[in-house]
């Protein structure tokens, strides 16, 4: 114990107040948490519609959501300057549940990064998952079977949306809080703490008035060409995956950080415990800062992510478009039948009217009918095979998705517009 | 510092979690405000006129539109047609506790399922708990067609 006091670094005491702020972080997380889930609807049919009522419509909803994004990217950053600072005041080794309780809210603070960054269901989100599905099917021996249980099938889906809301709104938050009442956080100095929090909190209020949350492009109206950038906290590993050959990924990026975590947790009972948590520790934060970096230095002058932006500031200035939901077994007379709304009003409007979303142009289907080729049997072979009739996706074959006698409803109605 | 100042200084930084919580407080309140989930104001057909005939109320479906926060929703309504008052619109919303009232053609009334409300041929209140008759759309009739409103009046009498 003399001996560990004796090589104790010297810290300056404001760093004291990582304790308050961590705290304040995580509570801003819960609270925003809760309310955005007073909206969001984790369906992969509404959660982009959701999100984006929160987004456009809702008073204050684009402040609180930007606070929950920029939070937890904010809280990743803190929490990692907690567990630096307790080990530099060697908490490791003399308040050792503490120590404990931090490291493990460090891979907590992650995991709910990652299973958030999936609920938007945007094009980020998208790749999110993707990269997600990846990693966690990459792992030696229990990867195949970790990526069927995380994604509910064998494929994304919105059984894989329920999963990733699950995760991110009960266990992980369970986990967070159980770790936060065994053991509570040290406020070895209240007036530091409840400055340091103060100042934190009105910079990232403010901050997230500046800046909005971003939102892509919904999954369905993401161009081939979209390039995904995760959020700050994921910069280090998105930017590092560019230079692993494939295979070892997963072991970079859940597997070693893993091992890290772990091999901090028991660093108490470790010979050498000192040097391998400095090694663990300055290996990480060299890592995170020299390939955020780099991620930042090659992004900054791509013309292509300046033009992503600008779409993307213009489909904030878009309208918000609601759902269509449809409860009623009868079709209003000269209404769009049911079966129009589910599968074409999205595209081509409620009535047939078309529409254009960002760079895709959804023709007009009012006055289909008045060429004389187009009968109902020429428009069901038109939704059999769109690519025989020269359209381009995201127009897509219905063959698969709905009967003949569905495409034969859906047309009778199409061909009198 | 004196011991004797400590509790006040203490309690002066209870500023911080308390204006942290009430900023986002103020925030949370206008963000869950209750939206008015209003049904939009278009004429929806009921029938041709020259199907309405006898002197019974007739049962019709509408289909009308209601702005739900994120979502448009479709949803069927009951309405009688009174020819006993020129094809006047009621909706077939009890206005006692919302549930649907059943014409009932031998006693040549509305009956309410619920809590016994009866009404006349011409939508008004015979006995029971109903506050007053049943309530009245806005009607009219073009090219042919019976058609209401079954919007925003609709559902701000049924507040009432």
């Amino acid at each position: 114990m003399t001996k560990s006091l004796a090589v104790q670094t010297r810290i300056p005491t404001w760093a004291e107040a990582t304790s308050g702020i961590v705290a304040m972080l995580l509570a801003v997380q819960f609270l925003t948490g809760i309310l955005l889930a007073f909206y969001y609807v984790p369906s992969v049919d509404h959660a982009y519609t959701s999100v984006s009522f929160i987004e456009k419509v809702v008073s204050s909803g684009s402040w609180l959501r930007a606070l929950h994004h920029y939070g937890s990217q904010w809280l990743s950053l803190f929490v990692f300057l907690h567990v630096l600072r307790l080990f530099l005041s060697n908490a490791y080794a003399e308040r050792n549940a503490q120590w404990i309780a931090s490291v493990l809210l460090l891979g907590l603070v992650m995991a709910a990064g990652g299973t958030g960054y999936s609920l938007p269901w945007d094009a980020r989100a998208f790749f999110s998952t993707r990269v997600a599905e990846g990693l966690v099917g990459g792992l030696p021996l229990a990867g195949g079977n970790a990526r069927l249980w995380l994604l509910g099938g064998s494929q994304i889906s919105t059984l894989t949306l329920s999963r990733l809301f699950a995760l991110h709104v009960l266990v992980i938050p369970a986990l967070i809080a159980g770790v936060i009442v065994w053991k509570r956080f040290h406020w070895s100095n209240v007036q530091r703490n409840a400055i340091g929090a103060g100042v934190v909190f009105v910079a990232l209020a403010l901050w997230s008035f500046k800046f909005h949350a971003p939102l892509g492009p919904s999954t369905t109206e993401m161009t081939a060409d979209y390039l995904p950038r995760p959020g700050a906290q994921f910069l280090w590993l998105y930017e590092s995956l560019k230079y692993l050959p494939g295979g070892l990924g997963s072991l970079f990026a859940l597997v070693l950080p893993g091992i890290g975590l772990a091999t901090l947790i028991f660093l108490k009972w470790l010979r050498h415990g000192r040097l391998i948590g400095s090694v663990i520790l300055g290996a990480g934060a060299l890592l995170i800062v020299g390939m955020t970096t780099a991620s930042y230095l090659s992004d900054r002058k791509d013309p292509r992510l300046h033009q992503q932006a600008a779409q993307e500031e213009a489909l904030r200035a878009a309208p918000f478009t609601p759902a269509l939901l449809n409860f009623s077994n009868t079709n209003q007379a000269g209404g769009a039948p049911v079966l129009y709304i589910k599968w074409c009003a999205n595209c081509h409007g409620a009535n047939g009217e078309g529409a254009q979303q960002g760079p895709l142009r959804f023709p007009p289907l009012t006055g289909v009918g008045a060429k004389s080729r187009r009968t109902v049997d020429d428009i069901v072979g038109l939704l059999k095979k769109p690519e025989a009739y020269d359209l381009q996706p995201p127009m897509r074959s219905f063959s698969e998705k709905i009967t003949e006698a569905e495409m034969k409803e859906i047309a009778e109605w199409v061909v009198k517009l | 510092m004196t011991d004797s100042h400590k509790p006040t200084r203490r309690s002066f930084l209870l500023v911080v979690p308390l204006g942290i919580f009430a900023t986002i407080a103020g925030a949370a309140f206008r963000f869950l405000r209750p939206r008015i989930s209003a049904a939009t104001d278009r004429w929806l057909d009921v029938a041709p006129v020259n199907e309405i005939t006898g002197s019974q109320p007739v049962g019709r479906k509408v289909v009308a539109e209601h702005i739900a926060g994120w979502a448009i929703t479709t949803e069927a309504h009951n309405v009688f047609v009174l020819p006993a008052r020129s094809n006047q619109v009621v909706s077939a919303i009890c206005p006692h506790e919302g549930c649907e009232v059943l014409w009932e053609q031998q006693r040549n009334r509305f009956s309410c399922p619920c809590h016994e409300s009866y009404f006349a041929a011409d939508g008004a209140r015979i006995s029971g708990p109903s506050p007053r008759g049943l309530d009245q759309l806005p009607t009219r009739v073009q090219d042919g067609k019976l058609q209401v409103q079954y919007g925003l009046s609709h559902d701000e009498a049924n507040r009432a």
